[in-house]
């Protein structure tokens, strides 16, 4: 690690986050199974996975909330959670839900974080935190009590803490759970001015249009275990690549296809049909699977959408 | 990370934030508004027996009004007290974890070390208070509803004490108090930080204490006193003699900065691996 720091510093300050090999075991279950991820500076990267893939688990890590049973976690390029007081300053995060006391008002509450934030001057506090609480729409409930919070204004005040001072990085954990359209929409606006700023976010969300909408990269995670992770654009193109073949001869098709060394798998839906990826060109493939004795009843190409992608990803095996 | 940034915010910073957390909480308030009563309900009791002798400490009390802020605090003391300690430290890092603020703060980041220093510090600032509550009114209750001998104090042995010398006495018993409270706080925040439960703190302190009391009445363990908090705890009351025997005072308080140091000690250890 530290001979690569020296070698090609561009690489590693160009890493916003970086896990190799993480992995994290609670007694006998392996929530994080070996991960190896980087995070670009600058990037918005998506975090998807079904419930209990890891996801929260992981983001701790990098956090440094958790220790890693082994791996290494970097955060700005220092490693956690040793390195936590120079890189956490510049994070900001929503882990979790929202955090806060239910005594005090959403102000309050966010001056107690506040006093808490290394980089923001005594003096400065007031200022941030009326800007917070204008900036998430809880300027006008900014003085009742957090017992008082709807589900949406909890979130609110929670991303208000994350976005207290200028961050290079914002972690956040499901940030529009319990948002109504208008959050969600306000969330989508908050993360472009982040990305806009030249800051690294990486969100973690089940809400698969809200990541197309938003992110550059994706991670898709499954049982503890990255599955796919890249550009957005990039998986898509690939996943857009494939080719449907219907047939009803599907076996055959398969293993045809496999002998010829593409990658085919059994289509879902009514239809009986394959999917073929990284294979020839079409007519080729149509002329392989017409010799080999397959009949072929249709081939065209799919546009995938992340739902599709995330689905094959996280379904398949 | 070319350009020198602060790592940490100001520790006095922190301090002012966790003081005012502690003190905008309804609970502590509530509890600093019952310790101000303890002594107040002693008095009216006091004035209400009238000159007939009572026994114990409390029977000190009539027509020798400066003997109630100490008698206030010694009661206080068996119980009452360790339970806002306890409270407060469970509060401190268990009630923080539960309310999901635990993360927050090791987000921003205040450094492990720091928050227990910040968590300490909270929980010293309860045990003073509420001392410091008895006290005062104690002495206003003794001046004021019990009246005193000349505003003088008449000690155990007999002899006469001047206003100076018997607030000074008062003084020395809060002093003598908090250092206890603060053990018993060390211990509570030791526990504390090893649950996310703050009712655990709070039944491991109170049945802790009741378990050294009954131990402390069994006679044939008595080899264990030395080793228990609690058996150094009828020293206050040492205060009230003349000449002023500090053998009980200075040996508890010895007792009670070993507790200290073992729950600050399990408190860091803890702290510093603890996950949020």
């Amino acid at each position: 690690m530290t001979t690569a720091l020296t070698e090609e510093p561009q690489v590693t300050t160009a890493l916003a986050a970086r896990a190799v090999g993480l992995r994290k075991v609670f007694g006998d279950t392996v929530a994080v199974d070996g991960i190896d991820l980087d995070v670009p500076a600058g990037s918005v990267l998506g975090m998807l996975g079904p419930n209990g893939s890891g996801k929260t688990t992981l983001i701790r890590m990098l956090l440094g909330l958790t220790r890693p049973t082994a791996g290494t976690a970097e955060l700005l390029g220092h490693p956690m959670p040793d390195g936590a007081a120079d890189a956490l300053p510049h994070v900001g995060a929503l882990v979790e839900g929202p955090g806060f006391h239910s005594f005090l008002s959403g102000r309050e509450n966010l001056r107690r974080v506040a006093a808490t934030e290394p980089l923001l001057a005594s003096r400065e506090i007031p200022a941030a935190v009326d800007a917070a609480l204008e900036r998430v729409g809880l300027a006008a409930a900014a003085d009742r009590r957090f017992r008082g919070y709807s589900l949406g204004m909890k979130q609110r005040l929670g991303l208000a803490s994350a976005l207290l001072i200028p961050r290079r990085l914002v972690v956040l954990d499901e940030p529009t759970n319990g948002l109504d359209p208008a959050g969600t929409r306000d969330v989508r606006g908050i993360i472009a001015e982040l990305h806009a700023a030249g800051a690294t976010v990486v969100l973690s969300s089940h809400l698969l249009a809200e990541v197309e909408a938003t992110c550059t990269h994706v991670a898709v995670l499954q049982t503890g275990s990255l599955v796919a992770t890249g550009e957005l654009s990039t998986l898509l193109d690939s996943g857009s690549g494939g080719l449907v073949v219907a047939t009803p001869d599907v076996d055959l098709a398969l293993r045809t296809l496999r002998e010829a060394g593409a990658t085919a798998y059994r289509a879902e839906g009514a239809e009986p049909a394959v999917v073929v990826r990284d294979g020839p060109p079409t007519p080729d493939v149509v002329a392989l699977l017409v010799r080999a004795g397959v009949a072929v009843h249709e081939a065209r190409r799919t546009r995938a959408n992340l739902e599709e992608l995330f689905a094959r990803l996280t379904e398949e095996t | 990370m070319t350009t020198a940034t602060a790592t940490a915010a100001p520790l006095g910073r922190l301090l002012g934030a966790e003081l005012r957390w502690v003190l905008r909480r309804p609970r502590t308030l509530v509890m600093l508004g019952v310790f101000a009563l303890v002594p107040v309900l002693i008095s009216i009791g006091v004035a209400v027996a009238g000159s007939r002798p009572g026994a114990g400490l409390i029977g000190q009390i009539g027509g020798n009004g400066l003997v109630l802020p100490i008698a206030a605090i010694t009661l206080s003391l068996t119980l009452l007290l360790p339970l806002a300690v306890a409270m407060a430290a469970a509060d401190a890092i268990a009630g923080e974890t539960a309310s999901g603020t635990l993360r927050g703060l090791l987000i921003a980041p205040v450094g492990r070390l720091r928050l227990v220093v910040m968590k300490a510090f909270g929980v010293l600032v309860v045990a003073a208070l509420a001392t410091l509550v008895i006290a005062v009114v104690g002495v206003v209750a003794g001046l004021v509803v019990v009246g005193g001998a000349d505003g003088q104090l008449v000690t155990l042995s007999g002899t006469s004490v001047g206003l100076g010398g018997a607030l000074g006495r008062v003084a020395l018993v809060v002093v003598w108090a908090v250092v206890q409270l603060a053990a018993v706080g060390a211990i509570a925040l030791a526990i504390s930080a090893f649950t996310e439960h703050p009712l655990v703190v709070l039944a491991s302190v109170l049945g802790g204490l009741i378990v050294f009391g009954v131990l402390g009445a069994i006679p044939s363990l008595n080899w264990l006193q030395p080793y228990l908090l609690t058996s150094g705890w009828g020293a206050g009351a040492d205060a009230l003699r003349d000449p002023l025997p500090l053998g009980g005072l200075l040996e508890s308080t010895w007792r009670a900065l070993c507790y200290l140091a073992v729950g600050a000690g399990l408190t860091t250890y803890r702290m510093l691996r603890r996950d949020a």
